[in-house]
């Protein structure tokens, strides 16, 4: 079965998904009898058209110019040509805006009232207007997947399907690599706060502005997603605590040290409540990961703690979650037709 | 915190099948007395101290019960211990600049209870970093102590983490 698809946004995960969708190619067809073909990506300026497939060898070979390439056109606009254009899925991987979720959102209402599936890494639009698009897809019945929003690569959305027998009371994760990079080297090396940031954003770990990192947002926007995916709650980001990591000292993580504990910016939903803080975890906490790992302790009902753990970004890393999606949705057209 | 009294038969394995359906269960065992002196008949008794996830303990606990009957562990006698639970929290901020003394006062008044202080300073700005180790009895939640303590935080703008 061929799948057209339309991708938004060819910046780091745009660019990786690509990669990815070429070095597949023959894994598609050979297992799952898929084609993919890109027929049209949409940058800020303007936009690659081509209906009958996109090359991606050559795009990939001219990725830092492909205004050159002779089916680009300036000034097109995704809105615009959403529903003018031939598509099955809509990939939309354009960078999040926390207050407005745009230009996103709207690439995302858009596709689904024109029918088109979608698929998201740009999480702005989940955790601000979460029923509305969710409401959307169902009315427009179409597939609607955003692993990539969450932790990356890590399976944390789809593993709702692996716990039908079961039931998620609470959880508590780590989810943003930034802070939990931070906080990692100032428990190792004793170092502040100031000293840890600079050294991320030296090593590409934090942004010139790393405050929604580090003052908890994205941890909340990603903790809203989850709430509502898997507990089946109905938040905004409106309705989380957050408190961030900014006043950690050293001498106060020495103190929690000297009780075998650790610092770490939790982000936990129980009873209720969204919170997105710093808490003290034992040391020995599976939640007690370094670097820019993430993690999720979901408490289940019957099975108790089940824990998930990995990179929580990446190019390649949400690229693979997409593609998982792709696959999914693919595999779901072909045993509806 | 559950304590449990049981007998089990002096052979090898025994141990392992009284804990098997208590962590089964989401049981964090916190002791275990195994009277061998007391041995009759082939049959030790133990005590087991362990406690349940708050929101299924009686669940677990009806599941721990009816598992045990199913491998013949007769329970002897099952108790509920008054626990007295604590909390480490660490202030950092103006901590003795604020009154120190009225911030333990004010936790007293409240019943909690702080059992230990240990503090280390910061070089610039006499930012202090607190550590308090607090108890506290049932009849209270944690999460009522860690209201009251925010509150005189927030008054007092002293960043809070508890465990």
């Amino acid at each position: 079965m061929n799948i057209k698809i339309c991708l938004i946004g060819m910046g780091v995960v745009g660019t990786s998904f690509l990669q990815l969708l070429k070095e597949k190619e023959e894994f598609f067809k050979r297992k799952f009898d898929l084609k993919f073909i890109v027929n049209s990506i949409f940058e800020i300026d303007g936009a690659l058209i081509k209906e009958d497939g996109i090359g991606l060898k050559e795009l990939l070979n001219n990725k830092k110019n492909i205004k050159d390439l002779p089916y680009w056109k300036n000034g097109l606009k995704a809105i615009d040509l959403i529903s003018k254009l031939p598509i099955d899925v809509c990939i939309e991987t354009t960078p999040t805006n926390h207050k407005t979720g745009e230009p996103g959102l709207t690439h995302i209402t858009e596709a689904l009232k024109n029918h088109i599936d979608v698929i998201s890494s740009n999480k702005g639009p989940f955790y601000l207007e979460y029923e509305k698009i969710k409401n959307l897809a169902k009315e427009n019945n179409c597939s609607l997947k955003f692993e990539a929003t969450v932790a990356s690569s890590v399976p944390t959305l789809s593993i709702r399907e692996n716990l039908i027998g079961n039931e998620i009371l609470s959880l508590k994760a780590i989810l943003n690599g930034t802070s939990n990079y931070i906080l990692s080297r100032m428990t190792a090396e004793g170092v502040n706060f100031s000293f840890a940031l600079n050294e991320a954003q030296e090593f590409g770990y934090a942004e010139t502005d790393p405050t929604l990192d580090i003052e908890g947002y994205d941890a909340a926007g990603k903790l809203v997603i989850i709430a509502n995916d898997l507990l089946g709650w109905s938040k905004s980001i409106n309705d989380v605590k957050i408190e961030g990591i900014s006043k950690i000292t050293p001498q106060s993580i020495e103190l929690a040290k000297s009780e075998g504990y650790v610092i770490k910016h939790l982000a936990m939903a129980e009873m209720n409540e969204l919170i997105v803080k710093p808490v003290l975890i034992d040391k020995s906490s599976p939640l007690n990961i370094n670097g820019t790992l993430n993690v999720i302790e979901l408490q289940t009902k019957y099975a108790g703690p089940i824990i998930l753990i990995g990179r929580g970004a990446g190019g390649f890393e949400a690229a693979s979650a997409i593609i998982n999606d792709l696959v999914n949705i693919g595999i779901k057209r072909q045993a509806l037709s | 915190m559950i304590n449990l009294e049981v007998k089990i038969p002096d052979t090898p394995g025994s141990l392992v099948e009284l804990i098997k359906p208590i962590s089964q269960n989401g049981g964090n065992i916190y002791g275990i007395l195994h009277f061998h002196d007391r041995k009759l008949n082939n049959m030790i008794p133990v005590n087991i101290n362990f406690e349940l996830i708050e929101d299924i303990k009686e669940t677990s606990l009806q599941n721990i019960k009816l598992e045990l009957k199913e491998k013949n562990i007769q329970i002897e006698n099952i108790s509920y211990g008054i626990e007295r639970k604590g909390i480490i929290i660490l202030l950092t901020g103006h901590v003795f600049g604020t009154d120190i003394l009225d911030t333990l006062q004010r936790l007293a008044s409240k019943n909690i209870k702080v059992l230990e202080l240990h503090a280390k300073f910061t070089e610039f700005e006499e930012v202090s970093n607190v550590k308090l180790k607090i108890e506290f009895s049932e009849g209270i939640t944690k999460n009522e102590i860690i209201n009251e303590i925010k509150m005189i935080c927030d008054e007092k703008e002293l960043f809070l983490i508890t465990n």
